[in-house]
């Protein structure tokens, strides 16, 4: 399109102007200390406390079974009638939604949609109390999830739910934002949308006070996996 | 585009703005907080100055190849299926936005808090077109409400209180009054989830642009930005052209300092990273997407070697957390969709001359450039426009008392370059003006010397041969 073209003629002779930086090289980032897997719980620790200092709720390093038994117990407390659940990352989420059933809580699950029926499967979710979702990865330093939406893992489990709660994998935790995105990719990064989600939404617009829940989840809970066989 | 007010509005709004005892305790109040907050976050973050160094290079280097840069992320972007449309002034950005909600029959436009569209005044062309544009971030949702601009470009209703707020949700909904942030804040929700759930058409900004992905990055706290996003079949992305780094890994660098220096978080609540529509079978996403790249005068800047570091500007809000004039006159004295320091750099480039007047409304301290994440030196900028402006390039209109002062000096100028003129002249001052001192300094001065002694007492001249130190400033 002509807009293109304009724009760019007019940069390349702004950019004439004054000489152009050569340092595109050097200007590659330092290497990024990644922990080693020895530290995993030396990071999840950290990743506890940082997701507390946001708001988040730790629930503990557990195992599957642990897991599933902690989730119906959260079911209850905070009052849920309804849960939303996607596919899990590594974890088997049908287990969890089967023992949610038992337990007499209704389920959503969310399975990839027609057009068509989008906007109904989006009604549900909006209407779940709980949305129930499995991170890619963690950050310790900032107490982050990092979640890749699919499919059958959308977005939407961890922001129209009032509550949310996100399981993630010990060995997925690292130590920073740079780990996380390298251990993605360039390609993991484009191949879906990711959201960084740290603690619940909040605002500080008036008065600078800070209040939880705006538009997404105005609580999120966190369960770090620690697999059966370890 | 805006008609730009002159400088005496300026004038008038900031000597109001400076007698509202309420703003100043506020934007006080505001600042303080935020600045506790930053050096907390500061003191537990030691690698934070590494972080700015980083910053700083990636952006400029990003700038220089800013041609590049934009041809590889349209070409991504357009491979995964957004289309790309480069707008060279607010009103092809506004027009092509306009006309695409008017086919696709929008009447309910979300959007997310982005500064970009504030700059193209997309609300008023999306209004004008009979679609209600419905800002969703709490902050400009409040003054959206009340018919003003943000005065802030991270907090927008920084100006108001919270019965400030309290007052206008009873006057706008009928709700009992409260002001209690909690309760407002659960029905702005509650009201803006209803639209949410209905909107077809979103617009937002973009934080930054990675060209090796394709993928656009959204920097907030409460969600909107995602919902805005998410929600809506057609979702539209705007940025000025500024925004795009060349790498993903280039990005941890600002995000590691951004919400630092924004808000004293370590992160923000979310970060959203789109790259193109949504997929097959996927539920959430929009069915089509496009990127509005903006230029609005923002190439004309790079043409200029000084003014081209301006544009590293990742839009934290600290430098006007910090400004001495900012935190008397709060955003809108300024009458510039962007206030502070840097919009006292980027409104004149961006407006045009009507603007020109705002690199003069600084005490030029430094404060912007000390806690700038990216390291831009503001002040330099802001003397590199005064010195432009006296070339005549950016001509102002100024008020005809500080015209005639600005005459008069360009005179003593050209007149200072003789030293025994001057010095016969200073002895002459100071022999006239002698009875009229008081303690050493001149209460008041005659004609357009006035303005000077309005607010402040001047020392008296001193005969030249006996220049002595001026005296301790008297009680007065
Ligand atoms: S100039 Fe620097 S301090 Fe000011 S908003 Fe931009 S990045 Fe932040």
């Amino acid at each position: 399109m002509a807009e293109i073209h304009k724009i760019i003629a007019s940069l390349k002779d702004a950019l004439g102007v004054g000489a152009r930086s050569n340092s595109q090289a050097e200007a590659a980032s330092a290497p990024v200390p990644v922990a080693q897997s020895a530290h995993r719980a030396a990071l999840a620790s950290t990743f506890a406390r940082e997701l507390e200092a946001v708001g988040g709720k730790f629930l503990g390093i557990l195992t599957p079974a642990e897991v599933t038994n902690r989730i119906v117990t959260l079911a209850g407390e905070i009052g849920a009638k309804t849960v939303a659940l996607g596919q899990g990352v590594e974890s088997d989420m049908e287990e969890i939604g089967e023992a949610l059933e038992r337990a007499d809580f209704r389920i959503v699950r969310t399975i990839p949609v027609a057009d068509t029926e989008r906007a109904a499967m989006r009604e549900r979710v909006a209407n779940a109390d709980m949305g129930i979702a499995e991170a890619d990865f963690a950050i310790a330093s900032t107490g982050t999830l990092a979640v890749v939406s699919t499919g059958d893992r959308p977005s939407s489990l961890t922001l129209l739910p009032p509550a949310s709660l996100v399981i993630v994998q010990i060995d997925r935790v690292m130590a920073n934002l740079a780990a996380v995105l390298a251990e993605l990719g360039a390609g993991g990064v484009a191949a879906n949308r990711l959201t960084l989600i740290t603690g619940p939404s909040r605002t500080a617009d008036i008065e600078k006070r800070i209040v939880l829940g705006v538009h997404g989840p105005k609580s999120i809970h966190v369960i770090v996996v620690w697999p059966r066989d370890d | 585009m805006a008609e730009f007010p002159k400088a005496r509005d300026f004038f008038e709004s900031s000597r109001a703005a400076v007698g509202d005892h309420e703003l100043r305790r506020k934007l006080e109040n505001a600042s303080a907080r935020h600045l506790d907050h930053f050096a907390e976050v500061k003191a537990e973050f030691p690698a934070y100055d590494d972080e700015r160094d980083a910053a700083h290079r990636i952006k400029t280097d990003a700038i220089a190849h800013l041609d590049e840069l934009l041809i590889e992320l349209t070409s991504k972007l357009e491979a995964r299926g957004c289309k790309v449309f480069f707008a060279q002034d607010a009103a092809d950005a506004r027009d092509y936005i306009v006309e695409l909600a008017k086919r696709r029959g929008a009447k309910t436009v979300v959007k997310g808090k982005s500064m970009t569209t504030e700059e193209i005044e997309l609300n008023g062309a999306l209004e004008r077109a009979g679609i209600d544009a419905v800002e969703t971030d709490l902050g400009e949702y409040i003054v959206q409400l009340r018919g003003e601009r943000p005065s802030h470009i991270i907090t927008p209703a920084i100006h108001l209180s919270k019965e400030d707020i309290g007052q206008l949700f009873t006057d706008k909904f009928g709700i009992e009054y409260t002001a209690e942030p909690e309760k407002l804040t659960a029905e702005a929700r509650s009201r803006l989830r209803a639209i949410f759930l209905n909107a077809d058409f979103g617009v937002t900004g973009v934080n930054f642009a990675i060209a090796e992905t394709g993928t656009l990055v959204i920097v907030e706290n409460e969600g909107n930005g995602r919902l805005s996003s998410t929600m809506p079949e057609t979702f539209v992305a705007v940025m000025g052209i500024e925004k795009v780094i060349a790498r993903l890994e280039d990005l941890s660098h600002f995000l590691e300092i951004l919400a630092r220096t924004a808000t004293g978080q370590k992160l923000t609540t979310y970060t959203s990273f789109i790259t193109g529509p949504r997929r097959e079978g996927e539920l959430d996403g929009p069915g089509e997407m496009h990127v509005v790249i903006l230029d609005n005068g923002r190439s004309s800047m790079i043409a200029d070697p000084v003014l081209r570091e301006a544009l590293n500007c990742i839009r934290c809000g600290a430098c006007l957390n910090v400004c001495p004039i900012y935190r008397r006159i709060g955003g809108h004295a300024y009458r510039s969709v962007y206030p502070g320091p840097i919009g006292s750099i980027i409104s004149p480039n961006l407006f045009g001359s009507a603007a020109g007047y705002l690199p003069f409304a600084s005490t030029l301290c430094g404060a912007c450039k000390d806690i700038c994440p990216v390291k831009i030196d503001i002040p330099r900028i802001l003397l590199h426009l005064r010195w432009k402006e006296s070339t005549g390039e950016h001509p102002i209109r100024w008020p005809r008392a500080i015209e005639r002062a600005r005459r008069g000096a360009r005179r003593f100028a050209k007149m200072a370059r003789h030293p025994r003129t001057v010095r016969a002249l200073g002895n002459f001052a100071a022999m006239v003006l002698k009875p009229f001192a008081h303690n050493g300094y001149l209460r008041r001065m005659p004609g357009p010397f006035g303005n000077w002694t309005k607010y402040r007492d001047f020392p008296r001249p001193r005969p030249h041969k006996r220049s002595a130190p001026a005296p301790e400033r008297p009680p007065s």
